[in-house]
This record gives C-alpha cells, structure tokens and sequence, in this order.
C-alpha cells in the first residue's frame, strides 16, 4: 500500500517546513508568518464563525497499541500532526475559528486482526476526543473507523459520536482494500451515519483503489495531484450509480478537494445517463440532485474561478471551506472573502453558516 | 486494450447503426444505441436534407467541428489473414455524414480514425501500410468533399520516427492537417523522450495534434470500470486526457516543444476544469519534482487546446475562463450522439458573439491554415 506511506511521508516532509509554502507564484503568496494574534473575521460589520472542514491530526499513543505488530512502522506521526499550540497559532493566523479533526491515512484498514483494529481506533478517537477536551472552542472531533470491518464501523462512529461528543467520522476509499463502499456489507455502516445524522468527511488516499497509484510516480506528485481528485470521484460515482445514496437518503457526505473532479465536470455524467438510462439504472434521481442534497464538497479549489463553477454547480449550500491543513496548500479564507461572484450571505454559508447549521453548532453572537 | 477496442466497436456499431432515428436539437432526448460501450449513432435524417445554416445575429457564422470519428475503405486489405483483420471493420464514411453534418450546421468536419488499435502492431512495414492505407482514404474522401471535410493524419507511434515521417507525408503531400493520437502507446506515457521525434515533427510543421482517449485502460485495473454509470466512458476518458496532458506539462515536453498545439477531447478531460490542484502542485508538494520552468497555466493557455464538449452552458463558460477563449474549440464526436449541438454555443449565455465566432471556427480556420475564401 505505497500510498499509504506516501502520505506519511508527505505529512514528515511538511512537518520539516513550515506553513509557508516553498517558493510560491505570487498569486497565492499567503501571509506572512506574524504574531499570534487571532485573526477575527467579519464581513460587512458582522462577526462570523470560520469553520475548517478538512484539518488532518495524529495521535502519538497509537505507537504503543501497534507495538511489535507489523503495523508500528505505519505509524509516523509528524510534530505537525499533532494537535497543540502551534496548530491553534495557525488556525488564528488565518482566522479559523473552528476546525473539525479528522484521522486520515487509513492505514489501518489494512489491519486483518478485529480486536486490534478496534483497539487502534480507540486510542485515536479518545486521544481525539483528549484535545477537543483542552481546546473545548477551537476543535471538534470527528471518529475514525475500521472500514474494513463495516459493522465495527458503525460501532465506533456510534461510539465516537455517543461516548465522545464526536460531530460525525473521516473515511477514506482507496484504503478498504478490494471492497466496494457501495455494496451491501457496508449497509450497516451506512445505516447507522443516517441513524446518527452525522456528517462524513471522505477524504482519498492516491487513487490505489482503481490500480491507479502505480503510475503516480513521475514528476507533479500524481498521486496527490491526479490520484486523490480520482479516488473522491469513483467514490462518490460508485455511491450515486450503484444506489447507495438512495438507500440510505439522510446521508450526509463532504468530498475533500471540493469533491474531486465530479462537481467542476458535471455535464459528462448526466449526458451518459440521459444517452444511456441503462447505464444508470442504480439511481432514481438525476445526478445533480444528489449535490444538492446529500454531498458536500469543501472549497479547496484555492482560486475564485474554480470557486465560482463550484458555487455554479452545486450552490453554496452545499460547500464548506477546508484548509487540509497542516500540509501548507494555499487555502487561507481570503479567496472566499474577497470573491465578487459571492454575495455575503454566500460568504458566510461558505466559511461556516453551513456547518454550524449542519453540525448544531453555536453561532459566532454566543460565542 | 478492451476499452479501444470498445471504442472502435461503437464508432463501427454507431456508423452502421440507427440513422433511422428522429433527429432534432433535443439530442439529449435521444437515447443511446442499447447500452453498447460508447453509446447510440447520432440520427442522420434519410434522405436529403437541408443544410443547416448558422447565424449568430443576422451574421452567417462558419461552424468547423474537430472531434469526429470514422472509417475509412482500404484497411481491411492491408490486415487481411493477420490478428488484427478483426479491427479494421465498420462501415466506412458514406453519404449519411454529409447528411449528419448538413442537418447539425456543420460546415466543415474534421474526420479522424480513433481506436489507436494499430499502434499494437509490432510489425513495422504493416504498421507503415495500415497508417498508409487510413491516410490514403481520408485523403481521397476530403479530395471528393473539399468544401465540407478535412482529416487529421493517423500515426504508428509505436515507432516515433515513423510516425514523424507519416506525419510529414501526411501534411505535405495528403494535404492532412495535424495528427490525431491516444493518451499512450501500449501504456507508454507520451512524454517519454522516445517519442520526441513525433513531437518534434508536429512542433515544426506547426500543426494540432487532437488527442482522444480509450478508457485510461494504461492507469486502471481491469476491473476498475465494472460498476454502473458507464464509468469507463464518464470518467476513463476525462482521466486519461488528464493524465496525458498532466505528463505532458510536468515532464516538460511543451518546454522542449514550445510550438506544439495539443487539443485535448472532451474539453481536455477534467484538467481545464479543475486545474487548480494542478496548478499549485509544484509549490505545494515537497516531491513534486517538477521539471516545467514556467507556471502550468501558461500551458494551458498556450499550448494545451479544448473542446467544447463539457456539455453544459456553465461547464463552457468555466472551460473559456480557464483557458482562455482561444484554446476552445468546438466539438461534436460525430457519429456518437452526445448532446453538443451547435445552439449550445450559439445561445451561449454569456459569451459575446465574437468569442461564439471564435470557438464555431475562427480558432480552427488559424490552426487548421484555412483560407477565408475557402469557406465562403
């Protein structure tokens, strides 16, 4: 599972930099590393709550779990991974408010034993759930689960979300081996996130899940550039075509990397369906619909043309801004704030009124 | 190679297929040919038909399509008693195109023959004598619609200074266009220094080079495309022009051939539209190895082209914006019945009637060396 340790190393490699990005087009210069002042952020006069969908973390005691089993090598937990001071440092910087904690990598799902998986998702959601408890306003939790294992899955999830005061879970596709998230083994998964009526963040692991990561090696860092937009989008495909969606209609789903390529090239799925109904008769409603309702997408698209046809396709109802930090893209707020496309009802839907709609969150007036 | 083979199977199945059907701009109403891979034949009208002529305003506009599909006479001979005598079927061009374009508007059709299953051939002088043979009756059919028709020379780029040699031939004593090519060679990626000598060539006659997919059969797993949607068509082919193209800017092959035109089908796959990723990833990634020296959209704006079929008025919009309105190109996939008719553009809803006139023909009468008078 290359990718898998592609992404650890890529998390070490960050972790050795800092949050400015080397070298850099000035067009996405960010700003420049200041004092910790926390950035406030209103637009017009109004003070609004800025939540991060998409911020990654690692939990150091997992070592220990794994301890003398084939996997302690996957765990490589980078400084930068872990949750702290620095990390609430750079979320002022940019002006984050909020930033939901999701486990990703997945390596794990690689773990055939049940009680160790159990056990390895244990300590990374209570050691989640450790700092939610020291920075009670500055994160939420989100579980990590064995999705190998669809019904401890939904265990944990209920676990995370019961027990821990979790918000929803983080899954990943590439990472469940040869089965399909679609077929019918994970209906128990699915049905207890609808039961619960929490939010899922997928985020992709290289595209492994086709075969695709064997030719990611070359120059441009494919299998981030390619491979990850790739795998968010035969994830959600496989999850509209194949009827999941339909089945399990309180679903909720965000796509990292503003959903992959599906929501930005929309026109060549609902032609196919309209060309070929037989083609697609897993689904009952027109593709679009299920961007309108069930998935959402988080805004890494970094620029406000690429914002724009997002918004244009799925409505700003549907996105969520995401930073994937601690890995340096640059994807400060400020591309949302200054878009002149949005109106600031937009804006504020965008950079947090959705999920603090979606996850039952307090207004930034409570604060 | 399934999905090539699917592919030309379509294209043959589509040619010989349903012109029986109502045709009508409600394409998309159109079902597809029985749920073969690549979908159902457009609907030629039977029979004469009036020619369809676009205006925009009172303005007669020309209307040139570069992504259109076909056979031609000839072939089957030249494989005949080899393993490859399966592939060269499928009904040749005949006068049910002329009928299909006149019926969309189309005013001048650039053909090409797709598939790339010839690129398999390991015998140099039959690959020669395929690439020959399709040349050969592409020309004599342009020679008999000169007006109407142009063609794309095809290539054995399994052998790349062949392929530049047929190429030069193809230009200069065919009166061919450019080239037309798939994602790879037998899974090889094209920015392989092997294949310079082809890039070479078409950077030196100045010509466009229309890249069409097969499936990303060269990235995937056998399997990866047996789940419904049609995935292997939707996202295979946005995936390999991606991929195709990616290569091309990372690898630096537009930096070593600064003059190159590649024109990428189906709106250059998902890089125009979501590029940003691609754009950043040099900055971003610490194990980028980038070896392009300049910034990835000066690419995209320069040497990588479209076509229009994103399919939708805000997925062209999006599409011009990224790339600006000279690299976008109208395309139909004649004879496959994808719903891009010319009213797409035409009533596009924000672009200016220039910019319309510009991606209806205009880029294309540039690229393609077509003087004014030829078209009036």
């Amino acid at each position: 599972m290359p990718n898998r340790r592609e992404f650890f190393r890529a998390t070490a490699a960050a972790a050795a930099g800092s949050f400015v990005m080397r070298g850099g087009y000035a067009a996405f210069a960010q700003a420049a590393q200041g004092a910790a002042k926390r950035r406030e952020i209103s637009i017009g006069r109004k003070r609004i709550k800025v939540i991060d969908s998409h911020a990654h973390l690692g939990i150091p005691a997992v070592a220990e779990v794994v301890k003398g089993t084939p996997f302690a090598k996957n765990v490589n937990v980078a400084p930068n991974l872990v949750v702290g001071p620095d990390r609430v440092r750079a979320m002022d910087e940019w002006g984050i408010d909020i930033a939901l904690l999701t486990q990703q990598g997945g390596w794990w799902y690689g773990v055939p034993d049940r009680d160790l998986a159990r056990a390895i998702v244990k300590t990374q959601n209570e050691g989640t759930a450790a700092i939610v408890a020291k920075y009670p306003d500055r994160f939420i939790g989100m579980a990590s689960m064995p999705l190998q294992f669809p019904d401890i899955a939904a265990e944990m999830l209920e676990d995370g979300v019961k027990r821990l005061g979790f918000k929803g879970g983080g899954i990943s596709a590439g990472f469940a081996g040869e089965k399909e998230l679609s077929g019918p083994e994970y209906d128990v998964f699915w049905a207890k996130a609808q039961e619960l009526g929490v939010l899922l963040f997928m985020h992709p692991g290289g595209g492994n899940d086709i075969g695709a990561e064997k030719h990611f090696g070359g120059k441009g860092a494919l299998g981030n550039t390619i491979g990850n937009p790739l795998e968010t989008t035969m994830f959600l495909s496989h999850l509209i075509y194949e009827g999941t969606l339909d089945k399990f209609p309180g679903l909720k789903i965000c796509g990292a990397h503003a959903g992959g390529y599906l929501p930005s090239y929309l026109g060549r799925t609902d032609a196919q369906c309209i060309r070929q109904a037989d083609a697609c008769t897993g689904k009952k409603r027109p593709v679009e619909d299920y961007f309108k309702t069930q998935i959402m997408v988080d805004s890494m698209i970094f620029r406000e043309e690429g914002l724009r046809h997002l918004v244009a396709e799925v409505g700003a109802g549907q996105m969520v801004y995401g930073t994937d930090m601690p890995f340096g893209w640059p994807a400060n707020p400020d591309f949302i704030l200054n878009a002149t496309f949005l109106n600031n009802a937009q804006k504020e839907q965008i950079l947090g009124g959705n999920l603090v709609k979606l996850l039952k969150i307090a207004p930034a007036a409570t604060n | 190679m399934q999905n090539r083979r699917d592919f030309f199977k379509a294209v043959a199945g589509a040619a010989a297929g349903a012109y029986a059907v109502g045709r009508g701009m409600p394409a998309l109403a159109q079902r597809g040919g029985g749920g073969q891979r690549g979908g159902g034949a457009a609907a030629a009208p039977a029979g004469p038909v009036k020619r369809r002529e676009v205006f925009i305003g009172r303005k007669r506009v020309k209307v040139i399509d570069l992504h259109a599909h076909c056979t031609v006479d000839g072939v089957s001979e030249v494989v005949k008693g080899t393993p490859f005598e399966r592939q060269a079927g499928g009904r040749a061009l005949d006068q049910d195109r002329v009928n299909l374009i006149d019926s969309e508007g189309i005013d001048i059709q650039v053909l090409t023959i797709n598939g790339y299953w010839w690129w398999e051939v390991q015998d140099r002088d039959l690959a020669g004598r395929i690439v020959r043979a399709q040349n050969e009756g592409l020309a004599k059919w342009v020679a008999a619609h000169p007006d109407r028709f142009l063609a794309l020379s095809s290539v054995s780029l399994q052998f790349p200074e062949l392929a530049a040699e047929q190429l030069d031939y193809g230009v200069k004593q065919l009166g061919l266009r450019g080239a037309t090519i798939g994602g790879h060679v037998n899974g090889e990626s094209l920015s392989l220094p092997k294949f310079d000598p082809f890039w070479a060539k078409a950077n030196e006659l100045g010509v466009v080079v229309f890249m069409h997919p097969g499936g990303a059969d060269n990235i995937v797993k056998p399997d990866a495309w047996k789940a419904r949607g049609d995935i292997g068509n939707i996202i295979g082919n946005p995936l390999e022009t991606t991929y195709f193209l990616t290569r091309l800017i990372f690898d630096g092959t537009f930096d070593k051939f600064p003059n190159l035109k590649v024109c990428g089908a189906h709106g250059g796959g998902y890089l125009p539209s979501y590029f940003q990723r691609t754009e950043v990833a040099c900055d971003v990634r610490g194990n980028a190895m980038c070896a392009n020296k300049k910034h990835p959209r000066e690419y995209l704006k320069t040497n990588i082209m479209a076509d229009t079929m994103v399919l939708t008025d805000e997925g062209l919009r999006h599409l011009v914006a990224e790339m600006g309105i000279s690299q976008v190109v109208y395309g139909t996939d004649n004879p496959l019945n994808w719903p891009v008719p010319v009213d797409m553009i035409v009533n596009h809803s924000t672009l200016t009637d220039a910019q319309k006139e510009q991606i209806l023909s205009g880029n294309l009468m540039k690229l393609l060396k077509i003087p004014a008078a030829a078209t009036a």
